[in-house]
């Protein structure tokens, strides 16, 4: 394989490298203040709200998510939703995100041990102060491995947006595979990158958590 | 004031499902009254504590905390009390649980002045201070850095005291302050009691702990079944009274620690 | 909202999805078998079968499904193996979650306690035999729950097939999207059917577990 193809193609590469990280950030960001919204509010006591909250999370897990891709940029001008492919692909990123982000969130929740709530409740904070104070930054430290799992999932997941031509890495290394005949190469170079990139991000994310549980270790 | 009681209980009564808790709670404790509750396992002596910062919601009866009822409204018929009252009224309940249930993210000073600064609105400087000034009364000045975790079971339990009396309680509840800790860390938080009780504490404890309830409480109420069914002095209590599932349990005890 | 466009299109959806459910089986098939040698490899004594194995999962589960299916659609071409896209399809989604159910075999395995195995060589049993008589049953039915949410997710990732030709679910919708300018009804009925097919899957692994937790 010969070297120059790749300084040739290497500002459209490094775009493409722009925009899948653009869309990955940019989706997981919102995928996970949907999915903490959606948690808060299914601990409302509004059972019909959280049936069509849990309804909502089922629907979007239990479907691909290129099909949701496609409902979002063939369908949604349908229903009168126009956007260009960059953001139909981070909105796309985010809903479908904000599903298991919301139930990460509220397997946190769930691991609060009582007795700590109680124990603010019987000095007076108020709910709020309980749930910013106490619930939340005990339920991020025990989401760690469950977030960064999903960061990397998310990452995997913006090469499908080359198919609606979203110009990440994926589609520009397409175009590149097809103009120069170098199909093989070209995807492996991608294939390579990408493994890098997410043990990379793993590596990364079991330094946060060893970070965030120090506290938890005995001396 | 001086002849309102600090707890009256009257008729509390509570189930969980068909199982009955408790029934016709009567019990009376006055300002810097040390009593002790006591009975077999199940038979309703934290659940009882709990209904008196309304941890626990009770179905039937009243309780009255320094003459103002908890956690319901004074209306007939009565209400749920809204969030902000009941949390008004538990600023001048401390309680101290079987599992310390310190906040695991925070450090021992944190914990401790935690509501200081969101209950009593005092500045981070001035809640530091009286955290500092707490854990130093609990011989603990210098762990004020330490993570829970870092910490052992007697430790993080007189922590959690000193979380509670920092914000100034005029009634201490205490859930089997000792029942999670190693026989050998026991003696240390007991300690910190007997000098809370000596100070002129208002206290309600839960407890195995027979030695510290004959010698520290002023009463002692024997529960089974959700029934207070022997109540008086502990020499009335421990060593006078007929009360068959008294002298039943009693033996049980004393069986269990001789050796 | 038209649903007539969405009718027309339902048997041949349903006939699509049918071919997308068998792939997905074709694929977890393989993908077990693949499990399972990967993980002997690493469990095995030789350090370099090990180091395969866990490179092996590194990279299946690192890169992205759509990069490896393009990778072997024009791996097999360039080294002058013509197949149809369907085996090329059906041997990425195998190799993709071969990655994954090794690594459900592995939990399963640790989640033997080590005594069991122990006490059968203590006995005399044969490596290949404690394999076969105490640890593989024992596996079998820990993994089941997580194998039946790796068919889901397998069932799910079959979607990007669709991509490389192969007429199953998503790219039978794509082409009666198309067709009939009605992609949000047409969409939305390929999603419940996809929906629908997970609820299933997900309803027999409970039964199945329950089954396999009552036979003790």
């Amino acid at each position: 394989m010969d070297v120059s193809l790749f300084l040739h193609y290497g500002p459209s590469l490094a775009s493409g490298l722009g925009v899948t990280l653009l869309c990955w950030a940019a989706g997981a960001a919102l995928g996970v203040v949907l999915g903490f919204a959606i948690a808060l509010l299914r601990r409302l006591p509004v059972p019909p709200l959280r049936w069509l909250l849990r309804a909502l999370i089922e629907i979007v897990r239990g479907t691909p998510f290129l099909v949701q891709l496609y409902l979002l940029y063939d369908g949604g001008p349908a229903i009168g939703l126009r956007l260009a492919d960059i953001p139909t692909g981070i909105l796309a990123l985010g809903i479908y995100g904000s599903a298991y982000f919301a139930e990460i969130f509220r397997a946190g929740f769930d691991s609060v041990p009582q007795g700590q709530i109680e124990a603010a409740l019987s000095l007076g904070l108020s709910r709020g102060a309980i749930l910013w104070r106490i619930r939340v930054p005990t339920m991020l430290v025990a989401i760690v491995p469950a977030l960064t799992n999903m960061l990397i999932i998310l990452s995997k997941e913006v090469v499908v947006l080359s198919v609606i031509a979203v110009p990440e890495l994926m589609y520009q290394v397409q175009s590149m595979a097809a103009e120069t005949f170098a199909a093989f190469e070209t995807i492996l170079a991608l294939a390579l990158l990408y493994w890098l990139m997410v043990e990379l991000v793993a590596r990364l994310g079991r330094a946060a958590e060893r970070r965030a549980t120090a506290f938890l270790r005995a001396a | 004031m001086t002849d309102v009681a600090m707890v009256e209980m009257r008729g509390v009564a509570k189930t969980f499902g068909a199982l009955q808790v408790l029934r016709d709670i009567d019990l009376t404790v006055q300002t810097s009254e040390v009593v002790c509750l006591i009975g077999p396992s199940g038979s309703g002596k934290s659940t009882l504590l709990r209904c008196i910062n309304f941890l626990e919601p009770y179905d039937a009866g009243e309780v009255r905390i320094e003459g103002r009822l908890i956690g319901y409204t004074e209306t007939s018929p009565r209400r749920p009390m809204p969030h902000h009252a009941l949390q008004k009224m538990r600023r001048a309940i401390g309680m101290v649980f079987q599992h310390f249930n310190l906040w695991p993210h925070m450090t021992a000073l944190e914990n401790v002045a935690e509501a200081l600064v969101r209950v009593r609105g005092f500045s981070r400087t001035d809640a530091t201070g009286r955290a500092r000034a707490m854990l130093a009364r609990v011989g603990l000045a210098e762990k004020e850095k330490s993570y829970p975790a870092r910490l052992s079971g007697g430790q993080q339990q007189r922590v959690a005291i000193a979380r509670s009396l920092a914000m100034e309680p005029r009634l201490m509840l205490f859930d089997e302050p000792t029942s999670a800790l190693d026989p050998e860390l026991v003696g240390e938080v007991l300690q910190v009691m007997r000098d809370l009780a000596a100070e002129g504490m208002t206290m309600i404890v839960v407890t195995h702990e027979m030695g510290f309830a004959a010698s520290v409480a002023d009463r002692i109420a024997f529960l089974d079944h959700g029934r207070i069914v022997a109540s008086g002095s502990p020499r009335a209590v421990l060593h006078e009274s007929e009360e068959p599932r008294v002298r039943q349990f009693l033996q049980t005890y004393h069986e269990r620690n001789s050796f | 909202m038209k649903l007539q466009a969405a009718l027309d299109a339902l048997p041949y959806l349903l006939s699509a999805a049918g071919t997308t459910l068998w792939i997905s089986l074709a694929g977890i098939a393989l993908g077990q078998v693949l499990g399972a040698c990967v993980l002997l490899a690493r469990t095995a004594r030789s350090p370099a079968l090990r180091r395969a194995g866990a490179v092996y999962v590194s990279f299946f589960r690192g890169v992205p499904l759509l990069v490896q299916l393009l990778l072997i659609y024009y791996f097999l071409p360039y080294i002058g193996i013509d197949v149809p896209p369907l085996v090329a399809a059906i041997g990425a989604l195998g190799l993709a979650s071969g990655a994954y159910v090794s690594e459900i075999f592995r939990g399963s395995l640790a989640a033997i306690p080590r005594g069991q195995a122990e006490a059968a060589q203590a006995l005399g049993f044969s490596s290949a035999t404690v394999w076969r008589r105490i640890l593989l049953p024992q596996m079998l039915r820990i993994s089941t729950p997580a194998l039946v949410n790796e068919l889901i997710l397998l069932l799910k990732a079959s979607s990007l097939i669709s991509v490389v030709g192969v007429t199953e679910l998503t790219r039978t919708s794509h082409s009666f999207a198309a067709a009939t300018y009605r992609p949000f009804e047409i969409y939305i009925t390929a999603a419940l059917i996809y929906l629908a097919m997970n609820l299933a899957l997900a309803a027999l692994g409970a039964v199945l577990e329950r089954r396999l937790a009552a036979a003790g």
